[in-house]
């Protein structure tokens, strides 16, 4: 395991606290101990799992996402779009006339417009998941906690954000042991 | 077969093809944790050598590769003039490949798409994999297109640009439709087999032993931390992309198609294109999964991802596309029959007794009868079987094209302007080197990146199941 070289600058940066780090060992444990976190009335939280779980979003109260509106709306108006380009190059502005084809024909500029269709829905999609999810970040406080590495592989987390209205330090870290968390550890920035 | 009963991960020595009509089957055998199976998937990858076999594979590949480079700077130097496309074939070699590799592209926008929509969990073992055929063969497939318009550094005329000649382009010419159903196709199945990706670099970011594969993962990986919030969006994200790409599973290969229907050619000139062109493109893309899935499961000791089941569940959907094939070649002859159109008959009576005869029975043979051994659950199983059988496929959905393009076209409607039509030596080393292109990238890919998709993975893993806690977590919410 390749070990992060993290340097605690001695100058002038003092370290804050990020949060609360909890493990558990299964998703089943983890699932309880969301639903219990959201009844406890805590706001900035997060679940970290290698694969997705299912439903974990909806216990942890996520908002459904407006990732599929976004997308709708430019592959909407990329349909537009092409329909409209391929009537201005070819029956507007320079009018080409090829066998005595008419020169607006809406059923042959399907084979322009599909794909430019699926091409601005993809690309949308792409781009709106990274802008949404904050990502990319490449410095994380949670990557400098050695256990943490485990979450994109058998480990199941979750963390509580100090600036949380309910977070406090001690009683965090109590709750989660009641939950059954087999580590708790604190996270510093 | 106590062992599904009891629902426990190990399993062991268990054929999993059968269905006992009561339990689900087991997708994944062998000592199953989490743990586990990271690292089983990233053994290959971390492993410091290959296997000889990826070694010796690979000087073969690049070798074609260095010929592919040779025979395209050869073309482009000298023109397009060293192929054998002449009147009235003006339509060959690279059209053929173009359409044979675009058609081996689209089983893995099946199985990673339209599978996904229909909850088949058994794609997670080889969605990745089909996935990554997918984005090299259109890259092999893409090449042919920018190169046979002779001059490609005049390419960027496809693009509608305010210009000098004061023109635009001609948006019902097929050629404008394929530039755009290929860059359309690429970056999509390159968007799609990244995303799919991102978290299981993570995990290679996370288990990395070098600075140096700890920062190219790291930053391939975009920070992914596997955070529920991030896997909401994700997992709705990768849902929208399977959608449009199930559309265009669809769309590619009708696209290509409607470059030869718009045509009058007898023998192209048919409303059945569409969906013949979109079979036959997924039976030749079942065939090469199955054809590098047999080997690549044993050379890197994924069969327990890649299991028998899967080999089996592939085949069977070859067997459906070979089906389909045959019932399109027997309405191709019957439309011909019952048009009346004596030019129409003319050119199917010429593909089964033409000068290239040999090639329609080939293509009748090996897409149309040989594949429907897979009705024999035997032959699903016995690898020595499976293989040529889908090598007799690929060659075979080769001929196809060969015959649907060369003999419609040497043969028009005036009998003087028939003429034969043989293809060159760069002809034939320019496919063989895409044959290497893909090769390379399919080896670079089985040794850096994760070959099964092992977030995907984990969760049809029985211990994942977490519907009870979820269920009880949402009454008391309420």
């Amino acid at each position: 395991m390749y070990e992060s070289t993290t340097t605690t600058s001695s100058t002038d940066v003092k370290p804050q606290l990020y949060g609360i780090l909890a493990e558990f060992h299964d998703p089943q444990t983890l699932v309880e101990a969301a639903a219990a976190l959201r009844k406890a009335g805590y706001k900035r939280w997060d679940c970290y799992t290698p694969f997705p779980v299912h439903k974990l979003d909806e216990v942890m109260g996520v908002k459904p996402t407006i990732l599929p509106w976004v997308v709708f709306g430019a592959a909407f108006s990329a349909v537009i779009g092409a329909f409209g380009l391929a009537w201005f190059c070819n029956a507007f502005d320079y009018p080409l006339n090829f066998s005595g084809k008419p020169y607006w024909g809406m059923p042959a500029h399907i084979t322009v417009a599909f794909p430019a269709m699926v091409l601005t829905g993809v690309v949308t999609s792409f781009v709106t998941l990274w802008i949404l999810a904050g990502l990319p970040r490449f410095h994380h406080p949670l990557f400098t906690i050695e256990r943490f590495r485990r979450a994109t592989d058998d480990g199941f987390f979750i963390a509580v954000e100090a600036t949380d209205p309910c977070f406090s330090p001690k009683n965090t870290a109590e709750l989660f042991r009641d939950l059954g968390a087999i580590a708790v550890e604190e996270v510093w920035d | 077969m106590t062992a599904i009963l009891t629902n426990a991960p190990v399993v062991t020595g268990y054929d999993n093809t059968l269905d006992d009509g009561v339990n689900k089957p087991v997708l994944v055998t062998g000592e199953a944790t989490f743990h586990e199976v990271t690292r089983k998937i990233c053994r290959p990858l971390e492993s410091p050598h290959p296997p000889r076999t990826w070694y010796i594979s690979f000087a073969i590949s690049v070798s074609l590769l260095g010929v592919l480079g040779a025979m395209i700077g050869y073309q482009v130097f000298t023109g397009v003039g060293v192929w054998g496309n002449e009147s009235p074939s003006f339509w060959a070699f690279d059209i053929i490949n173009f359409v044979f590799w675009v058609g081996i592209a689209h089983a893995g926008t099946l199985i990673s798409a339209i599978l996904l929509l229909f909850r088949q969990k058994w794609r997670t073992g080889i969605n990745r994999f089909a996935e990554a055929t997918t984005v090299f063969s259109v890259i092999c497939a893409g090449l042919y297109p920018a190169i046979h318009v002779g001059r490609p550094w005049f390419a960027y005329w496809l693009a509608p640009y305010p210009n000098t000649m004061n023109i635009w382009p001609n948006f019902f010419s097929p050629l404008l439709w394929d530039a755009l159903a290929v860059m359309t196709y690429t970056t999509v199945s390159v968007l799609f087999w990244y995303l799919g990706m991102i978290p299981d670099l993570a995990t290679l970011r996370d288990r990395a032993r070098s600075r140096m594969s700890h920062t190219i993962y790291g930053i391939l990986s975009l920070g992914w931390r596997g955070s529920a919030r991030h896997w909401h969006i994700y997992e709705r994200a990768t849902l929208v992309i399977a959608a449009f790409a199930t559309a265009l599973v669809l769309g590619v290969s009708s696209t290509v198609s409607t470059d030869f229907a718009v045509s009058q050619v007898p023998g192209w000139h048919e409303t059945i294109f569409p969906p013949y062109f979109t079979a036959g493109a997924v039976f030749s893309g079942f065939a090469t999964v199955l054809l590098l899935a047999i080997p690549a499961r044993s050379l890197f000791g994924l069969k327990d991802f890649i299991t028998q089941r899967h080999i089996d569940n592939l085949c069977k959907l070859a067997l459906v596309m070979s089906s389909i094939m045959c019932y399109i070649y027997l309405i191709e002859f019957f439309i011909a029959y019952y048009s009346g159109n004596l030019y129409e008959q003319y050119a199917y009576m010429n593909r089964l007794f033409g000068p290239y005869w040999w090639l329609g029975w080939i293509m009748y043979f090996f897409n149309g009868v040989f594949p429907q051994v897979f009705w024999f659950s035997y032959a699903r199983k016995t690898w020595w079987i499976i293989i040529p059988t889908v090598m007799l496929t690929l060659v075979g959905m080769w001929c196809e094209r060969f015959s649907i393009i060369v003999t419609s076209m040497q043969r028009d409607f005036v009998p003087s302007s028939w003429h034969m039509y043989a293809p060159t030596w760069v002809d034939i080393a320019t496919f063989a080197g895409t044959i290497g292109l893909f090769m390379t990238l399919f080896l670079l890919f089985c040794r850096f990146l994760p070959v099964i998709a092992m977030s995907e993975i984990k969760t049809i893993l029985p211990q994942s199941d977490v519907h009870r806690e979820v269920k009880k977590a949402l009454k008391s919410g309420e």
